[in-house]
């Protein structure tokens, strides 16, 4: 293949669009506002990527929907929130852009197209104890129910999460208990929610506004101009036919980020997680275009990260099905290394407490907590909740470990007992001060995010009672967020800081602009979208 | 409840079909998904199989229980998930429609309980009739197999 200039295309359109996750769909529908020729590429058989997954949870500071609810939001103090986070990893610039742009895409969306979300008033931010944080209300917007029915045959080839039931985020058990019975009606009459209304809701936008989307044909390579411009994309079919489509006013990659190209994590990030949460289909081929381009990289070696859990039983596109799991904050309940020994406060966000498998012991010149590291909880825990797929009150499955006393199971999954026994009477103690000294259990709010915050009452409970149970906790991601460095209109840049002319990235395809955080619910598909439609506005204005 | 029978004509007499399915090696590996099985004794087996319900793959344990033989028309069973919270039942029947035909029904009602119950039973809607007419047409067709190519 060749990437140089061509006389021959298949097709001519105004911009092209690699993906159709949140931030491709995004893109999609702010180019095709103005009446351009839209041509969205995806590689896999369905559509809306890990965003159709996922919870589907955008975080947009400032946005009408928490105003409506009568939450009251400061852009200095986001600005300031967010720089907090990012521990001057990310520039002021893109803080800025994000937090004065992000509501006004929230507000286009609303007025423009089926898109709806609602402000989830029980719903509090994941850092609503730090001072800089907002203490009322949430700046997480979660999509409404929407129809599938509502974009014809296209609905069939959503992606869907096996394990997310058509709930939204106070219906999903956030609030006390999930309806059921709810559930069963959605599945019926075809109503989704989460990242599948997100996408599905997408989508009707861009048929609304005449944008082509191709399934199962990938963009491979850029075709750039003399002058060094992007002007089109070769891209592939799974039959392996090859078309040149030829992008007038830019290419647009959001075709996700690279947590299953193995070559790619080995170089980039910090430690080779085992454990993708996403669906299979990201392979980095933007970041791969992207440095042949001559982009300049960012955030290279972070992701979403997650502590994932794996009921083997579940598969999903002949992979076992690693899961956010569910238990690790409760009381009753301890991780561990292969020493037994505690590691990190475990009841942590999930993009914050696996950093915690990257410490390095120079002494013993070895990452100790690289695991694998065990969750440990006792017969209590197991009967007040969902712990992965088990429910209370139901016989532990198979493929959890358990025995009757803490030494047995340690001996059972290979972890120091001497260690463990120690560790456990420790935690216990602990539980009977009402003070966890070593990593401040009960101390922050999202380890009991519902329901009032962490507390020694809701997180400082002793193990104590058999049967014990271990289930492994693995270096997990909901995807990765390094890639080619932006700009305020989602150019990708070179490393003078130049814009590459007709190339554009957002979403996991392109580095976090945020910088390595995960300020609450939504944000990665916060800053996805808004790039996204920064970039869609950019590429058919310039 | 999730149930699905589906019947078929088979160009065979009742008793050869008796034959194959009285006994539940010949046709345990035919069940969609099947991993293994093991006979624990006469009335009493466990299977194992990875269930396809499209957006996904599951593993399930079930163990099945024969109720009824009724030589040579008809076998009764029932089963429940050994760690997921399903329980449930079938059969096959055959029926001479003359010498050499005979009508063969598979029937197969799996119901989910638990909290999750309302959520998997609507799964299970599509699944099970999709899994009881699978394994009686791959019945059949071995049956065919084995007994009309010679
Ligand atoms: C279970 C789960 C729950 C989550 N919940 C939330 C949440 O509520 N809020 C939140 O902010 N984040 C959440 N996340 C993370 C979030 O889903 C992702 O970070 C986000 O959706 C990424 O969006 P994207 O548009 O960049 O990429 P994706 O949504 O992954 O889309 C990329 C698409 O590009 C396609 N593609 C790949 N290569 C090519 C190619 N060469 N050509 C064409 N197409 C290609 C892929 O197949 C895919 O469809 C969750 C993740 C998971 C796994």
């Amino acid at each position: 293949m060749s990437n140089t200039m061509t006389t021959h295309w298949d097709k001519e359109v105004d911009v092209i669009v690699l993906g159709t996750g949140g931030a491709a769909l995004t893109a999609a529908v702010a180019a095709a506002e103005s009446g351009s020729k839209v041509l969205v590429l995806e590689k896999t058989h369905q559509i809306g990527g890990t965003t159709a997954f996922s919870g589907g949870v955008p975080w947009i500071p400032l946005n009408h929907y928490m105003k409506e609810q009568g939450f009251e939001d400061n852009r200095e103090d986001v600005i300031n929130f967010i720089k907090r986070l990012a521990l001057d990893r990310a520039e002021d610039h893109m803080i800025e852009t994000f937090v004065d742009k992000g509501h006004e895409v929230i507000k286009f969306l609303h007025d423009h197209t089926p898109v709806r979300f609602v402000s989830p008033k029980s719903y509090p931010e994941y850092y609503a104890r730090m001072d800089e944080a907002l203490k009322h209300g949430t700046r997480s917007l979660d999509p409404a129910p929407f129809n599938l029915n509502e974009i014809g045959e296209w609905g069939e080839l959503v992606r869907q999460n096996p394990i997310f039931p058509p709930l939204t985020l106070e219906e999903g058990g956030a609030v006390g208990g999930i309806d059921f019975q709810v559930v069963a009606e959605r599945m019926q009459n075809n109503t989704v929610t989460m990242g599948r209304a997100l996408i599905a809701s997408l989508f009707k936008a861009c048929l609304d506004r005449g944008v082509e989307t191709l399934i199962e044909t990938a963009g491979k390579e850029l075709v750039m101009g003399e002058d060094g411009q992007v002007v089109g994309v070769i891209a592939e079919t799974k039959d392996e036919e090859i078309f040149r489509f030829a992008a007038r006013k830019g290419v647009i990659l959001a075709s996700g980020g690279f947590e299953w190209n193995k070559q790619l994590v080995k170089a980039f990030l910090k430690a080779e997680f085992t454990h993708p949460v996403t669906p299979p289909g990201n392979e980095g081929d933007a970041l791969m275009m992207a440095m042949k381009a001559g982009a300049a990289l960012e955030n290279m070696s972070e992701a979403w990260w997650y502590p994932a859990m794996v009921d083997p039983t579940f598969e999903y596109e002949d992979n076992v099905m690693a899961q956010l799991g569910s238990g690790r904050q409760g009381p009753n309940s301890i991780v561990v290394n292969k020493y037994g020994r505690r590691f990190v406060h475990e009841g942590t966000t999930y993009n914050d407490m696996p950093r915690a498998f990257f410490n390095y012991d120079p002494v013993k010149v070895e990452f100790p907590n690289e695991g694998p590291n065990w969750m440990i909880f006792d017969q209590q825990l197991k009967d007040s909740q969902l712990i992965v797929t088990m429910s209370p009150g139901e016989p532990a499955p198979e493929w959890v470990d358990q025995a009757d006393s803490i030494r047995e199971l340690a001996e059972k999954i290979g972890v120091d007992p001497a260690g463990l026994e120690d560790e456990i009477r420790k935690w216990n103690e602990y539980c009977e001060q009402g003070v966890d000294p070593d990593f401040h259990r009960g101390t922050i709010q999202f380890e009991a995010l519902t329901s009032g915050g962490g507390s020694p009452a809701n997180n400082l409970g002793k193990i104590e009672k058999g049967p014990f149970y271990a289930l492994p906790i693995y270096l997990g991601a909901l995807g990765t967020n390094g890639g080619p460095k932006i700009n305020e209109n989602g150019q990708v840049v070179n490393f003078k800081g130049e814009p590459i002319k007709g190339l554009y990235a957002a979403g996991n395809a392109s580095g976090n602009p945020l910088g390595p955080i995960y300020p609450s619910a939504g944000g990665t598909i916060g800053p996805a979208m808004v790039f996204g439609f920064l970039a869609g506005q950019h590429a058919v204005n310039s | 409840m999730p149930q699905g029978t589906h019947t078929v004509e088979v160009p065979l007499d009742i008793q050869t079909i008796w034959n194959f399915v009285h006994d539940m090696n010949n046709w345990a590996p035919l069940v969609p998904g099947y991993i293994e099985h093991e006979i624990l004794s006469e009335r009493q087996s466990t299977w194992a199989f990875k269930g396809d319900l499209g957006f996904m793959k599951k593993t399930v344990k079930l163990q099945i229980d024969i109720k009824e033989w009724n030589e040579p028309s008809e076998v009764t069973f029932d089963l429940k998930g050994m760690s997921d919270n399903f329980k449930g039942g079938g059969y096959f029947r055959a029926e001479a429609i003359d010498e050499k035909t005979t009508k063969m029904s598979g029937h197969l009602d799996i119901t989910a309980g638990g909290m999750m119950g309302a959520m998997v039973n609507q799964i299970l809607t599509k699944f099970v009739p999709q899994t009881a007419e699978e394994l009686t047409e791959a019945i059949v067709a071995k049956l065919l197999e084995i007994n009309l190519v010679k």
